[in-house]
């Protein structure tokens, strides 16, 4: 840790893979002790930042430190003070769920009572009795994925990159995930976080980053960021007779919306847009046009996501446009 | 605890495939306990360095030789199922170097491969046992032939797993690659009778090299060539490690 405080401190990071950026420049400092949320849509450079902290990956340009560590010159001693776990799976195929936190705990140097009452604890934290004994392999994504995230706190670390931690996991461990992560933080634990649901990254974050294209578009608080960018209101529909597909593709060509969601279980359309007033009457007459009825049609709270798809969206229109002079 | 020793215990105790390891101590015993009895019962006898041994005696040291490639072709294995189940990015993520981590693969192969050749060497012991003549020169032959040959094969495997993109084709082509490995070698023959093209890769084979060491240190029959023989050997095996080592530097993450 840097005597200010700065956990991660991040200067026109750059990655190429074939003359191609995956991260293009990024800049950001991370406070001690701060949930830093790292959101962006798929092939954003969330991974391949991360892959650049966490050592993993050398960046073609750029600077940055790590814990005080230059990244360039002491990776070694950034490894022993992190914690990482990946977006893919990673197991020990061949041990057990209790065995492998064990061994995981070896290679850490963790001594071995240590290891042993650490084990049982978080085994217990994480609802993994009824599997304790069970092979690895044997696991299914969701416990394999508790056992990932778990046995990571084996070890002591400062800094935790959790990439896309909660995939897989039922709704009740993935709040009792999020509830630890939340202690481990008030003991001073720093967290680097990236997910594509924006309801915990508005739960766990204290800031946001959005990534767009390999370039950072925007960094806040959770709340700046609806109060800054969800000004597009969401509208949100039912129809009487159920979904249509063809309401949801003169939907994409109503003047006015800028994002459109289905949800499948229910036959709700979600509409992001900066103009309901035009917007309501133009889905009636749709609706009217095709012969359905409109069940139900509110203007819905912003969210988060509402804010992220906009800043993401308004991105990809200015590079449009720009790519088109 | 070392960082070696924690990262070699690791790799044996997670990616030991218990199964193919004990058919891979099996596999040997069939040459040993059938092959060389039955070749060996028509009276068939070779000279070694002026010493003349059985078939049977004379293939029972090239079965424990050829656990040697069985223990390499593991290094390879470890190293795909790490690569497999995300565990070779989630180590290098800890606090070891790529080094360590391909040294800990390298010790643990050597660990299997030894280890293997010793059990297996005990199994045949009752055939060879009346030839054996064990002098200080004889074991230090053995201990090289054997630590050599694991190394060889050991980082001949990471080799190839590092080049091939799934774990099958690895297990195939390794297996290939290792049977061309063992009908060109003095494993089943001596080369010295078989026909010029096999003779002449035998001479590149360090399998070869590897089983005539052995059974020079085994049946203390020293030929003139077997300092040149473990020359090569060396020079083979650390070639091979080099390659291991520029080949695990470029897998990309």
């Amino acid at each position: 840790m840097t005597q200010d405080g700065t956990a991660i401190r991040v200067e026109r990071l750059s990655r190429y893979f074939d003359d191609k950026p995956a991260v293009d420049g990024v800049s950001f400092d991370i406070k001690r002790s701060e949930v830093f949320g790292f959101l962006g849509p798929n092939g954003a450079g969330k991974t391949t930042t991360i892959k650049m902290l966490t050592t993993l990956l050398p960046p073609t340009s750029g600077k940055a430190t790590v814990l005080g560590h230059d990244l360039a010159t002491e990776g070694r001693r950034i490894r022993e003070r992190i914690g990482v776990v990946q977006q893919q799976d990673s197991f020990d195929q061949g041990l057990n769920v209790e065995t492998s936190m064990d061994i995981y705990g070896l290679i850490w140097n963790v001594p071995k009572p240590e290891r042993k009452r650490r084990i049982e604890d978080l085994i217990r934290r994480f609802g993994m009795e009824e599997f304790r004994k069970k092979p690895t392999i044997d696991l299914s994504a969701g416990q394999r994925r508790r056992l990932q995230v778990a046995r990571e706190f084996i070890h002591d670390m400062d800094l935790l990159f959790l990439d896309e931690p909660t995939v897989g996991l039922d709704p009740i461990v993935r709040r009792g995930v999020l509830d630890y992560l939340k202690e481990r933080v008030r003991d001073g634990l720093t967290i680097f976080f990236t997910t594509h649901v924006l309801e915990e990254a508005e739960y766990l974050c204290d800031r946001i980053a959005v990534i767009n294209q390999g370039r950072i578009v925007e960094i806040d608080t959770p709340e700046n960021l609806k109060r800054r960018f969800g000004s597009a209101k969401a509208v949100e529909f039912k129809l009487l007779q159920g979904s249509s597909q063809d309401m949801a593709s003169a939907l994409t060509i109503l003047e006015g919306v800028t994002h459109l969601v289905q949800d499948a279980s229910t036959g709700a359309y979600r509409v992001t847009t900066g103009t309901p007033e035009t917007v309501i009457p133009g889905i009636y007459r749709i609706a009217e046009r095709l012969g359905q009825t409109v069940s139900s049609i509110y203007i819905a709270e912003t969210t988060l996501e509402d804010a992220f798809i906009n800043l993401v969206t308004d991105d990809n229109q200015v590079d449009a446009k720009a790519g088109g002079e | 605890m070392n960082i070696y020793a924690r990262l070699v215990y690791r790799n044996l105790r997670a990616n030991l495939d218990k199964a193919s390891l004990f058919f891979e101590l099996i596999f040997p015993l069939f040459f040993i306990f059938v092959q060389g009895p039955a070749i060996g019962g028509t009276g068939l006898q070779l000279n070694l360095g002026g010493k003349i041994v059985g078939y049977a005696e004379y293939l029972a040291t090239g079965a424990v030789t050829l656990t040697v490639i069985n223990g390499g072709t593991n290094a390879g294995t470890q190293l795909w199922f790490d690569r497999k189940n995300g565990m070779f990015e989630q180590l290098l993520m800890a606090p070891f170097t790529r080094a360590q981590y391909i040294l800990s693969i390298i010790f643990a192969t050597l660990i299997i491969g030894v280890v293997g050749s010793l059990l297996v060497f005990a199994f045949a012991f009752p055939i060879v046992g009346a030839g054996v003549s064990f002098t200080i020169q004889g074991q230090l032959l053995i201990a090289a032939a054997l630590f050599l040959g694991t190394m060889f094969f050991g980082s001949f495997a990471i080799t190839l797993s590092v080049a091939l993109r799934s774990s099958e084709t690895f297990q195939v082509v390794s297996t290939f690659a290792f049977f061309i490995f063992l009908f060109t070698s003095s494993v089943f023959f001596p080369t010295s009778t078989a026909p010029p093209v096999i003779q002449a890769v035998s001479f590149a084979n360090p399998l070869t090299y590897t089983t005539d060491i052995f059974r020079a240190g085994l049946f203390d029959a020293l030929t003139p060539t077997v300092s040149l023989e473990l020359t090569v050997l060396v020079a083979e095996a650390i070639v091979m490690f080099v390659l291991a080592v520029i080949a695990f530097r470029r897998i990309r993450v």
